[in-house]
């Protein structure tokens, strides 16, 4: 046995859950710092036909870092930043890193334009003197900024940029792969692509090809399932995977150029439908408003969430630097505009006319918060991430009690034109189901985080029920029932809700094609091969 | 209706301070210059007082002309009129001299009720300005302002934390108190606010605030002078230790502790 597995003991229980709270085990557990170290313990794993869980941050909201028996592989300590590029035609610049890299880590060292340079080949080196003439930034931006760059790939993670960036798929540029057979597949973006839906691999010694499954993947912002269209680019298979096709070792993303400005504005509505009318325009279909350029973010908070942050700023210090919320504040959207050919100076323009559009739309210009510089910009971002972890702190007190119950928060979008329809439901169905929730999120793609807090186990049944149907009607309007957190291992039912029972064998069956003995986060997606006679 | 004067001081980004090894002064070249910290709770103070009970706030500065543009970010928050006190004869002055000047130009302001400065600028950390402010205006002062608890036309009363506990003082006005972290949270601009700051006009008092050739303005009026900066080396050392060699350690330093005895 290599000298790194750990057999499971007391001080590693924290490694048996992630960030849904769900708690699994496991045998033994390892936290390579070299990609010689994962090959080494995989192999020794796979010999043995052992399960193996991999584990980034364990920030996933479905449990998919959560082990079901076997081996733990955690990669929160194969976290060096390797080497950087510049491509020219495309002014890009492309960063390698291992999967345990957080993204604060990423974020900093891209700010400060400060790496540790020791294990960089000469020409990434002499590439910083480039890097450092200008400023640059990688896109995806989950709430959580303590994840992997590992896990986010694998969950295909996304943020409130996302509505201008598209989610950590489109900055991703090549991928180091350990396949469950133990070998080892270098895969860059632009090279390997299927024959409609068939496709080959070439790994060291062999050859993985097959079928990709002939789901249709609906039109909106999803990560619900393998990523699969016609004549794809292969790469793309093993982002959002959810680890179930390999382990992810070495990952190059791609930097874009950051922005001359970025001014943030939450803006408070009196009502819903004024919160709602003002999305719509920021969208600003058919270009209505010529001034405006597509905002990189909108973002929503209803009435209750509001509430439950005003509750989280009188009761607890740690949210006690959030801005003081007026009581006519009723929804709040919060929106981000980048100047990339713009001038700062212009960006004034750009506010002057989102305060009218506020006005027109029934809201005042004076109940805004504007924030122009990093600091402030902080502040605003801080607020938002405020709001999923007040949901997350006021369930773990319920917990306490009742150490059953847990948040039910969806993870849904729908095409633009049922943003109307979707709110409705939502509102109506938690009214009469009388329960406790907070919706907040990514509303500039309809996609909306219903945050049900249940107070018992009554509570916890209905939502799980609503939670279901909602399921139903927004995949029936075209919709995903994952666009940022995948599936893991709590939603495999809404997956099959989306692509029906044949859809689900067709993801088993690519599995295996990778993973035959069915070894490798197992029961991510979809029940193990093993468990399904 | 209350009058409020509140003190401004443009600093570099606290986060960003860097010191010139060779120089051992301050790198200003590329630092971005912002309101200090701490008179962002004084403005936020006034903006209170003015939700509240109605009150007229004036923000003052002394600085270069390019400090105009921090004073207007401070009326997008909702202060009523910003002076700038600007001129070159103004260079060079250290906290007595500023509190001079601005003793001067509230003076020219006019009336006041209340001065809210920060606890301190965090450029200098030197918490001298608002208590000399206050001696040169002849009026009381109160540092380390946690919390006004009652305001009217004659008296505020102030709560501070102190070594030992609390203080609950009251002061006639006018006065001056400076305000620390704890008083509130300070707010962001609205996109009314910046509506209207883009349009105000700061006004400028140069040194014809003081009688010609005044000779406490300046560097003639700075009896201190910075003899020497230098970065202090910190001396702490930490050491990670295993249970056992911890306990040695500790055993170590008792021995020693009893053979001082
Ligand atoms: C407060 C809060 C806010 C959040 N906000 C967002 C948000 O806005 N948007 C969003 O998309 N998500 C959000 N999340 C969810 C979470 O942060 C993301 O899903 C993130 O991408 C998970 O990264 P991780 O490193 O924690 O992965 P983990 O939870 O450790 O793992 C997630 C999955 O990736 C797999 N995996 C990890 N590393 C590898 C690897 N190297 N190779 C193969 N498989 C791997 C794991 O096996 C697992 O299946 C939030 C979570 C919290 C707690």
């Amino acid at each position: 046995m290599p000298n790194i597995i750990r057999k499971m003991e007391d001080q590693y229980a924290e490694y048996l859950k992630d960030e849904s709270r769900s708690v699994g085990e496991a045998a033994s557990i390892s936290f390579p710092k070299t990609q010689a170290e994962v090959l080494e313990t995989m192999r020794n794993c796979l010999a043995k036909g052992e399960n193996i869980t991999v584990q980034g941050s364990r920030t996933g909201l479905a449990a998919s870092a959560v082990p079901h028996g076997g081996h733990i592989l955690n990669l929160s300590r194969l976290n060096h930043i390797l080497g950087l590029r510049y491509d020219a035609p495309r002014d890009n610049f492309f960063v390698t890193v291992e999967p345990g890299v957080l993204l604060s880590q990423l974020r900093k060292a891209v700010a400060d334009k400060s790496f540790d340079i020791k294990l960089w080949n000469d020409k990434s080196v002499q590439t910083l003197e480039k890097f450092r003439a200008a400023e640059w930034f990688f896109t995806p931006d989950p709430t959580e900024t303590s994840a992997s760059i590992g896990g986010m790939v694998s969950c295909n993670a996304s943020g409130a940029r996302t509505f201008l960036f598209g989610p950590t798929r489109n900055y991703i540029e090549a991928l180091r792969v350990i396949l469950p057979n133990g070998e080892v597949l270098n895969i860059r973006r632009g090279r390997h692509f299927a024959k409609e839906r068939k496709f080959k691999l070439k790994t060291e010694n062999n050859e993985i090809s097959g079928d990709l499954p002939s789901y249709i993947m609906p039109e909106v912002k999803s990560a619900a399932g393998y990523f699969v269209h016609d004549n794809m680019d292969l790469i793309d298979l093993f982002i959002g995977a959810e680890g179930t096709l390999g382990v992810i070792t070495q990952i190059e993303v791609r930097l874009i150029r950051l922005p001359k400005a970025i001014w943030g504005i939450t803006a408070f509505f009196p009502n819903e439908p004024s919160a709602l009318e003002y999305v719509k325009a920021l969208r600003n279909e058919n270009k209505k408003y010529p001034w405006l350029h597509r905002p990189a973010a909108i973002e929503f908070f209803n009435c209750r969430a509001l509430d439950l942050l005003r509750s989280q700023k009188a009761n607890n210090p740690a949210f006690a630097q959030i801005q003081e919320l007026k009581p006519q504040y009723h929804t709040a959207v919060y929106t981000e505009l980048h100047g990339h050919s713009v001038q700062a100076e212009e960006m004034p323009v750009l506010i002057g006319g989102l305060g009218d559009l506020i006005n027109f739309v029934g809201g005042d210009e004076a109940d805004t918060w504007v924030a122009n510089n990093q600091r402030d910009l902080e502040k605003l971002q801080f607020f938002r991430h405020a709001m999923p972890e007040s949901a997350n702190m006021l369930i773990d007190q319920r917990r306490k009690l009742d150490p059953t119950l847990t948040k039910l928060g969806t993870d849904m979008s729908v095409p633009d034109r049922y943003l109307n329809t979707v709110m409705e439901m939502y509102n109506r169905d938690l009214a009469e189901a009388d329960l406790e929730n907070v919706i907040f999120g990514h509303i500039g793609n309809n996609h909306l985080h219903v945050n049900i807090l249940p107070r018992n186990k009554t509570d916890y049944l209905k939502g799980k029920e609503l939670y279901l149907k909602w399921a139903q009607t927004n995949v029936a309007n075209g919709g995903s029932v994952a666009a940022e957190h995948g599936i893991g291992k709590l939603k495999t039912n809404m997956l099959e809700v989306m692509y029906g029972a044949s859809g689900i064998n067709e993801m088993r069956r690519l599995k295996s094609l990778f993973d035959p003995n069915g070894l490798i986060n197992c029961g991510n997606m979809f029940a193990p091969a093993k468990e399904v006679k | 209706m209350m009058k409020i004067i509140v003190c401004t001081k443009q600093v570099p980004a606290t986060n960003e301070v860097k010191m010139d090894p060779v120089t051992n002064t301050i790198i200003r070249e590329g630092v971005e210059a912002i309101c200090n910290p701490f008179d962002t709770y004084a403005v936020e103070e006034a903006l209170r007082i003015k939700e509240k009970q109605g009150a007229h706030i004036t923000a003052i500065s002394m600085g270069i002309p390019t400090v105009a543009p921090m004073l207007k970010e401070v009326v997008a928050l909702g202060v009523d009129e910003a002076v700038l006190l600007t001129d070159r004869k103004f260079a060079g002055a250290d906290t007595l001299a500023t509190a001079y000047t601005l003793a001067k130009g509230i003076g020219k302001i006019g009336d006041f009720d209340l001065v809210i400065c920060g606890k301190q600028a965090t450029d200098g950390d030197t918490a001298q300005v608002g208590p000399s402010l206050a001696e040169t205006l002849s009026i009381p002062h109160l540092t380390d302002v946690g919390e006004i608890k009652e305001l009217n036309s004659k008296t505020i009363v102030c709560r501070r934390m102190t070594d030992d506990g609390y203080d609950e003082l009251e002061m006639d006005l006018p006065c001056l108190i400076t305000v620390t972290k704890e008083i509130n949270t300070p707010r962001l601009p609205s996109i009314l606010g910046i509506k209207k700051a883009q349009k105000y006009k700061v006004h400028k008092f140069n040194a014809n605030i003081c009688e010609e050739n005044d000779i406490h303005i300046g560097l003639s009026g700075s009896p201190t002078q910075v003899v020497k900066t230098f970065i202090p080396t910190s001396a702490v050392e930490c050491q990670f230790l295993k249970i056992k060699a911890l306990a040695d350690k500790l055993r170590e330093l008792s021995n020693i502790e009893e053979e001082g005895n």
